[in-house]
């Protein structure tokens, strides 16, 4: 095997107000060709970072201030921009990108941005590239690829748009292909898909292959050799399977941990027998707007859905977007009104209890902690609202309290006065938890609670919440497309799919022996490195 | 795509109904149609006599069909003050607002669409700075100060253009730039903040990574995205150049609608002036209406 791309001591600066800091140092790696090298690391890792350099996409404010690219024995550095996009990009080396419903001009059809990059590199006629076209979505097993080429990119789904910018990336048979979190933005199902497919593709276009992940779990699946990333540094690299084996890194080790700790049993609490919720019948629908002369579509996001939860239970929800998992969280958290059914809090109507009696029984933590949080209130007065809007309380007692509650999910009383922009994610997530509990609700619904989190963080939240459930005996509701979250965490799962629960049961029932045929292709996408799985070869 | 335009058009025809309704029934009951053409010092009687001689003492409901219906037969009625039928009155006018509206949408096109740009291309440069500083001082002008001082400079200063009148091609640069200046700042942020928007798309990354840049990737992958609200906004300032010409053909003394519009207003000329508010709202609706069929056919997701 020769060398394709080999990259030393790359240096990558952000300036702003005449100041360089320095994101990514001593960056060094070597891909053979035909191989594939896997880069794991949180965000902010400097993992993306350093592949934008070797596109020359990175943003403006940064830039490549020393190392060298030798790609195919040529120096990329020697090159200007013009003969670098003319003969690298989209030729050579391609990428594709986490966000696939963006990623595409929608205002073209796919059949001609195809044909664009085609002709763009090579200096053939249209007729050429429409054949070349109609081959490569062929091959990345777009259903229907002929009919896609005068499509645009709105009338496909995620899956299918992604299939579209892999046959995009493809289309000039590069000899490298970089992915940037291929699969993060993807349903469960369909992720796996996509792996299996650029793994395919890899071996009968005989490309190299660079897969920029923070999970692990997916790096393991397709990569011969692994690096993992950490503050813009390089701590550990080497073969995937020695790497997962033997980490030297206790970086590494701590990333492995987190995983393998998913797959350990809990220890479930004592659930007593007697619901606090129970749902019956609720739905929900949407009228699409009418047009002239037709009747009004209406759309179920949720039909018909009946279950309890019990006092202690952390009942979880899966499905995948669209299935209306949220929905079912919001109408039981009284954000949204339903059409129709009943949910009782308490054997009593939702409907029938006060708003502000409601909150001290039913609190909701949300998905994304960087914008649930107000950015001009102080974290004190974050926390307090809740206290303040529903109880007569002194002002020192108020401090008192939010104090209390900070240390409870784990954060000095120095964040009382500090401001959202000054936190990390986990950190505001925490807040976000705090702000929750400080009525002690006994009961908390978690939508997607960690999945806007790095993996180490993750497990952080997921072992917080689980500390505040035992210590305050609250009931939790967690929606969740994270298999491997919900496996650690719930001792029920749901399982919904358009609007419908078809499956619910004993979360080892469910995961382990599932009945249902989507249930069954939703538990066999989830990637997971089982400890006894790792072996040398 | 057909349904589409047809729906509009049922939307265009209600509202330019009710328009007609509104223009007629407000003009004829706010202005006394006898009186007007009677003059100021006319006797009663002699009003009275007028009111019967041209049917003014029927409904006002049964003059409105009788009104409306002319319409569709080419009967526009007949000006009181022109003692002409309305129509050929239009005929006369319609060139020269028609020409000045173009060219000054023109004007528009010309200058603001290269200049946002430029801006968004260089955001926060120097040329940024100077568009914007356009912007700023052609929103703060009014028409009928920038036409006098136009006036002032190219016409007398520095003989350039002719002062006023409508006889050639050059009769018509100083009004344009000065009714195509106030369009200039909206269209050009416009332009400005949606190619931005546009150059900071997922998107144009991906045609980046395949290998475009500089112009290239501009014209073919960002700019028909960023065209599409400047795209509804030119047409209905298009449709604006023809009311907004009632000031600039006064300033340049030019014999259009416009002109006609005012001078018929200050002769109570009610058959003329509902003519014209009608005839200026039926040309806004039809470029609102232009806007959405060119903006469905410019972006996919719009056609339902």
């Amino acid at each position: 095997m020769t060398d394709l791309l080999n990259i030393k001591n790359l240096e990558i600066s952000f300036h702003s107000n005449n100041k360089n800091l320095k994101t990514v140092e001593n960056f060094s790696i070597n891909l053979n060709e035909k191989e594939s090298l896997g880069i794991v690391g949180e965000s902010g890792s400097g993992k993306t970072l350093s592949m934008l350099a070797l596109t020359r996409l990175l943003p403006k404010q940064a830039s490549v201030s020393s190392g060298s690219i030798i790609f195919q024995n040529r120096n990329l550095n020697e090159l200007d921009n013009k003969n670098f996009y003319k003969e690298i990009s989209g030729k050579k080396i391609s990428m594709i990108f986490q966000e696939p419903m963006t990623a595409l001009n929608p205002v073209h059809t796919i059949g001609k941005q195809l044909l664009a990059t085609y002709l763009y590199h090579n200096n053939v006629s249209v007729e050429k590239g429409i054949e070349r076209a109609l081959e490569i979505l062929d091959a990345v097993k777009l259903p229907k690829y002929k009919q896609r080429m005068d499509q645009y990119p709105h009338q496909l789904s995620g899956g299918q748009r992604q299939r579209v910018m892999i046959a995009l990336a493809l289309i000039n048979n590069p000899s490298l292909l970089i992915a940037d979190e291929p699969t993060t933005a993807l349903d469960v199902t369909v992720q796996k898909e996509i792996i299996q497919l650029i793994s395919d593709l890899r071996d009968t276009i005989g490309m190299a292959l660079i897969f920029i992940s923070h999970d692990l779990g997916v790096v393991s699946q397709i990569s011969d050799n692994v690096v993992v990333m950490k503050n813009g540094e390089i701590i550990e690299k080497g073969k995937t399977l020695k790497v997962l084996e033997k980490p030297n890194h206790p970086y590494t080790q701590g990333l492995l941990d987190c995983l393998f700790k998913l797959e350990d049993e809990q220890k479930k609490d004592q659930i007593s027998d007697t619901p606090i919720i129970k749902v019956k019948e609720i739905s929900k629908s949407y009228k699409l707007p009418a047009k002239i002369f037709k009747k009004p579509e209406i759309i179920y996001a949720v039909k018909k859905v009946s279950f309890d939860v019990k006092f202690g239970e952390t009942i979880a929800i899966v499905g995948e977007s669209g299935s209306g998992k949220s929905t079912v969280a919001k109408i039981i958290n009284g954000l949204i009104n339903k059409d129709g059914g009943k949910v009782e809090i308490k054997g009593q109507n939702i409907e029938d209890i006060e708003i502000s009696d409601r909150a001290k029984i039913i609190q909701p933590v949300f998905q994304d902690p960087y914008s649930t949080l107000n950015p001009i209130h102080t974290i004190g007065y974050i926390v307090s609202r809740p206290l303040t809007i529903n109880e007569n309380k002194s002002e020192s007692e108020v401090k008192e309290e939010v104090i209390k509650t900070l240390r409870l999910v784990g954060l000095s009383k120095e964040y009382y006065n500090r401001f959202p922009n000054q936190l990390s994610g986990g950190q505001r997530q925490r807040v976000a938890i705090a702000r929750a509990i400080i009525l002690k609700p006994q009961i908390l619904i978690c939508d997607e609670p960690t999945s806007a989190l790095d993996v180490t963080i993750q497990s952080q939240i997921l072992d917080l919440l689980n500390d505040l459930k035992s210590k305050l005996n609250i009931t939790i509701i967690l929606i969740s497309h994270d298999i491997s979250v919900v496996k650690y965490f719930s001792d029920r799962i749901i399982v919904m799919y358009n609007g419908e629960i078809i499956e619910m049961g004993n979360t080892n029932n469910v995961i382990n022996i599932p009945k249902d045929k989507y249930t069954k292709r939703l538990m066999s996408s989830v990637f997971s490195i089982k400890k006894n799985d790792i072996k040398l070869t | 795509m057909l349904r589409f335009i047809a729906g509009r058009l049922i939307v265009v025809l209600s509202v330019g109904l009710t328009l007609s309704i509104v223009t007629f029934f407000l003009l004829n009951y706010v202005i006394d149609p006898a009186q007007a053409i009677a003059g100021e010092d006319a006797l009663f009687e002699e009003i009275e006599q007028i009111r019967e001689q041209y049917g003014f003492d029927r409904s006002i409901t049964v003059r409105y069909f009788e009104w409306f219906s002319g319409i569709f037969q080419g009967d526009l009625g007949i000006s009181y003050y022109w003692n002409k039928p309305v129509i050929s009155l239009l005929i006369d006018r319609a060139p020269e607002t028609i020409t000045l509206a173009l060219m000054s949408v023109s004007v528009t096109i010309l200058i603001s669409i290269p200049l946002g740009i430029l801006a968004a291309l260089n955001p926060n440069s120097l040329i940024d700075r100077i568009a914007l500083g356009i912007a700023v001082t052609a929103q703060a002008v009014p028409n009928f100060w920038l036409g006098l001082i136009m006036i002032l400079i190219f016409a007398l200063a520095i003989p350039i253009f002719p002062v006023s009148g409508d006889k050639t091609f050059f009769h018509f640069v100083l009004p344009s730039i000065v009714l195509g200046a106030s369009s200039v700042p909206a269209v050009m942020r416009l332009m400005r903040t949606g190619l931005l928007d546009v150059i900071n798309a997922d998107f144009i990354r991906t045609a980046r990574s395949s290998g475009f840049y500089g112009w290239r990737l501009v014209f073919n992958h960002a700019l028909r995205n960023a065209l599409l609200p400047v795209v509804s906004v030119l047409a209905v300032q298009l449709g604006n150049k023809f009311g907004g010409s009632v000031i600039t053909e006064s300033v340049f003394a030019i014999n259009g609608l416009g002109r006609l519009a005012l001078e018929s207003i200050l002769g109570a000329d009610i058959p003329t002036v509902q003519i014209l508010v009608f005839v200026f709202a039926i040309i806004f609706l039809f470029f609102n209406l232009l806007a959405d069929i060119l903006n469905a056919y410019l972006d996919p997701r719009l056609r339902l």
